[in-house]
């Protein structure tokens, strides 16, 4: 059945968990394209929702640093401050997709025991349809170098969506990260916002595969490391035109909510 | 110039594991919030290490090689143990 819709967005915890430093009006409309993908993915009526996000050093910690990984357990679920949250897991297609993917010559990492990162959560908490779907999560490492590199990514994503093709089910894909951003670091009130509005500029004109030519380096420099997240995304969608449904710049952090039409 | 998110250097392992249980354990962050010092000194780091952690030095613990993203968010999570009032739940 193959790709039913597909969707890039933000998960920065200041949209959940607001403190007094962030633009209510902004978070409020960041929100309001959250509803707008609840609205679309209900409309899609996918059987499973697979997850692309960036672990941010949650899950997994220095005993291990798997640059690609699905969890393959029954039920993810972490917390966040106040908040408890776990999802079942499409065990049938999760395992497909560390099978076949070995198959296909992309050395993932499995887990059953991963705690779920805000990262996936957040969008979820916003999106997920009602009653929820299970879930795919789909690790791409963006914050311990040496991530994987963007080319990789897009390839992996290439290779999913033909594992996806294959499959009875109609999988929705949501790529959780960015954009650009620098937590931590002496960036955080600079990021590059040009870089952004370039890179959703190309993507509405389709132009997805050319992020697959960007670098490691580029990347850093753009606080765009979770970029690689929307690149596996990239491979999966093609050449099919972005939707920029928001793009909400805030003092830190470019919040983008992007939908594929499939 | 390296990369904001740098490769961890093996010397700063002890430091991005307390960041990290102060970030990800409920227990770890509540006896530092309670005594920083008994907190950081059960955790078989070194002098500098402890008083930057003390001193909440983001650009000294960076130098120490922790990752700027653990320091971000250890410290985003101590804020929201210390001050819950002043968050907006969504």
């Amino acid at each position: 059945m193959a790709l039913v819709a597909a969707f890039a967005l933000p998960h920065t915890p200041q949209l959940l968990v607001r403190p007094p430093t962030e633009d209510r009006e902004l978070v409020l409309r960041v929100h309001a394209a959250y509803a707008e993908v609840k609205r679309r993915l209900a409309a899609a009526r996918p059987d499973v929702l697979g997850v692309i996000g960036g672990d941010h050093i949650e899950g997994f910690f220095l005993n291990a640093v798997p640059a690609l990984a699905v969890f393959v357990g029954a039920r993810a679920s972490g917390e966040f401050g106040r908040y408890r949250y776990g999802f079942d897991v499409h065990e049938p297609l999760a395992r497909v997709i560390v099978e076949q993917g070995i198959e296909a010559g992309f050395d993932l990492t499995y887990s059953q025991d991963v705690r779920l990162d805000y990262a996936f959560y957040v969008p979820l908490h916003f999106t997920m349809p009602d009653p929820p779907l299970p879930i795919v999560p789909l690790y791409v490492n963006v914050y311990l170098p040496p991530q994987p590199a963007p080319h990789r990514c897009y390839a992996w994503g290439q290779a999913l969506r033909r594992i996806l093709d294959a499959r009875p089910e109609r999988v929705a894909l949501v790529a959780s990260g960015g954009l650009s951003h620098f937590p931590g670091t002496d960036r955080y009130a600079s990021p590059d916002y040009d870089f952004d509005r370039a890179l959703l500029a190309s993507l509405a004109e389709g132009r997805g595969a050319e992020t697959a030519r960007l670098t490691g380096d580029e990347l850093d420099k753009a606080g765009n490391v979770e970029l690689r997240t929307w690149i596996t995304l990239l491979g999966a969608v093609g050449a099919a035109r972005a939707q920029v449904l928001a793009y909400e710049p805030s003092w830190h952090h470019g919040n983008a909510v992007v939908a594929w039409p499939m | 110039m390296e990369s904001h998110y740098f490769f961890p250097p093996a010397s700063a392992y002890p430091l991005n594991r307390f960041l990290f249980a102060l970030k990800s354990d409920t227990a770890t962050r509540d006896r530092y919030v309670a005594d920083p010092e008994a907190a950081v000194g059960e955790a078989g780091l070194d002098a500098g290490m402890r008083a930057a952690l003390i001193a909440a030095d983001r650009d000294r613990l960076i130098a120490l090689g922790a990752h700027p993203y653990l320091v971000f968010m250890a410290q985003v999570r101590l804020s929201m143990a210390r001050e819950p009032g002043t968050f907006e739940y969504f």
